[in-house]
């Protein structure tokens, strides 16, 4: 079986860690718990015919006091940034974050999820915003809360790690 | 120091030390403290644990803990902190340290903040700045709702005003939009690019103090009565100044100074260049350009190719030629807002 490494990243309280116990254990909360440093999740799907261990890494949040332990990216071979779009700072942090990750691991598979689809008429990131993003990057409008596109968002992330067969 | 002094300080500082040597185990050297014990119910002083059963993020960790110990690096190498679920369903944070003491190999493991104060105050602290967002953008929303709304009244107005003559609402919109556009393109800051929306479209307000007989003559001014007319300027210049609304100083400038010509022969001032206050020289390109392209009382609509060609030639002696090569460079967004802003009558 394949194993790979992904990495969720963005700001905090995004809903990095409801996405993840969305996509392993189908439950969700509305309670806001922040995640402190990084817990590991694992689930395996299957995705083209293959089997794939994912190794989940929930890392915690960016604010203005605390940024990426680069040294939990080691390793990765994937990583979803996530944005909430009721907030419209948190796609800057991840579009930085994406930049980061990209200088520090290169060009490896990576979605953007823009989490709270379930109240995409109170989102303050415009069309336009999402638009603008670099075509290279998949986006994925996702809600944690209603489970929407959830299982796309990974195994979107999946396919795009297998390698290419010639 | 003697061994039980050591055993007994592992055990207050609830530490769990390993040593590893080439052959990839992990002996617990230290009597385990209690909260390793939910991880791994049966180990004890001695037990060895392959990398395999070491938690996914130790696996991890190990990969650079082997760097820094084949390295000999001085010093401690820190995990950085990870959650990790105990066998009860409890969880603990954890922090594993990598060290080398002569020439053992040593991975120290200790739970952080066990009475869970560090992450009450770390969820406090992010409660608060959510709030905190939230209130900046519910403020940010409202103040937009509020500039909307004066956007509106001063829109309504200024035609109210322009009524006279074909000063449309659709005209005075688009001018406020063009004049937007540029300064956009110029990199004003937002809050001035605001103020120009709102400030340029009062340009000819100064029209109020210029008779009917002139105003609405439909054939061409003698002398004396364009001297009357070109009063406007100054007329709207006096009637926005003074105000401690820099939106409405903005405006007064720009009324005083849209008439102004960039070789000087201009009015009212005869003010030459970058004499002329940037606002100005902007409206007075956005201006020409919607007038040309839209019908007046005195002539049919321009096609947009003719009136460029019209202002190619102003821009020798009367527009400042490099804002209206700015102009010419986003005139896909002009012509923009021109379709989305056709004449209507209030």
């Amino acid at each position: 079986m394949i194993q790979k490494k992904i990495c969720l990243l963005g700001a905090f309280a995004v809903g990095k860690t409801s996405l993840i116990k969305r996509f392993v254990e189908s439950i969700f909360s509305d309670k806001y718990l922040t995640t402190i440093g990084v817990k590991i999740n694992k689930k395996t799907l299957s995705v083209s015919g293959q089997d794939i261990n994912l190794m989940i890494w929930d890392l915690e949040g960016e604010d203005d006091y605390t940024k990426i332990n680069t040294s939990y990216l080691r390793g990765a071979a994937g990583y979803i940034l996530v944005a909430d779009g009721t907030r419209p700072e948190t796609l800057n942090t991840a579009l930085s974050i994406h930049t980061l990750v990209q200088d520090l691991l290169g060009n490896i598979p990576a979605v953007l999820a823009i989490n709270k689809a379930d109240i995409e008429d109170q989102w303050l990131i415009s069309s336009e915003s999402i638009d603008n993003i670099d075509k290279n990057l998949t986006v994925i409008k996702t809600s944690a809360k209603s489970g929407a596109n959830v299982e796309l968002l990974f195994s979107t992330l999946s396919h795009n790690m297998l390698p290419i067969e010639e | 120091m003697s061994a039980t002094i050591l055993e007994n300080l592992y055990s207050e500082l609830d530490i769990a030390v390993f040593a590893t040597s080439e052959n990839d185990l992990f002996t617990c050297i230290t009597t385990p403290p209690s909260w390793l014990l939910h991880f791994y119910p049966t180990i004890n002083k001695g037990s060895h644990l392959s990398q395999h059963e070491l938690p996914d993020f130790l696996q991890h960790f190990v990969f650079d803990a082997e760097d820094h110990w084949q390295r000999k690096q001085k010093g401690q190498l820190k995990s950085g902190l990870w959650m990790e679920e105990g066998s009860a369903g409890s969880e603990y944070l954890l922090e594993a340290t990598a060290i080398l003491v002569d020439d053992d190999r040593l991975l120290l493991l200790n739970v952080i903040d066990q009475d869970h104060s560090n992450r009450q105050e770390k969820q406090l602290m992010r409660d608060n700045l959510l709030t905190q967002e939230k209130l900046e953008l519910e403020v940010h929303r409202r103040t937009q709702q509020i500039r909307e709304r004066e956007e509106e009244i001063a829109i309504k107005l200024i035609a109210a005003a322009g009524k006279r003559d074909e000063e449309t609402g659709a005209h005075i919109r688009r001018i406020g939009l063009y004049s937007a556009e540029m300064a956009k393109e110029l990199s004003w800051p937002q809050l001035l690019i605001d103020d120009i929306k709102l400030a340029a479209p009062m340009h000819d307000i100064g029209k109020i103090g210029i008779p009917d007989n002139i105003l609405q003559k439909p054939g061409r001014l003698t002398e004396a009565e364009f001297e009357i007319m070109k009063g406007h300027a100054s007329i709207g210049g006096d009637m926005l100044a003074g105000s401690d609304i820099p939106m409405l100083n903005l405006a007064s400038v720009i009324a005083n100074g849209h008439h102004e010509k960039w070789d000087g022969t201009g009015y009212p001032n005869g003010l030459k260049a970058e004499e002329i206050p940037e606002a100005a020289r902007i409206v007075a390109i956005v201006d020409v350009y919607d007038a040309l392209v839209h019908k007046r009382v005195y002539k049919a609509a321009f096609p947009e190719a003719e009136a460029l060609a019209i202002m190619d030639e102003m821009a020798i002696n009367h527009l400042d030629p490099s804002l209206y090569r700015l102009f010419i460079s986003i005139i896909d967004k002009i012509r923009e807002i021109k379709d989305q802003n056709q004449d209507d009558e209030i």
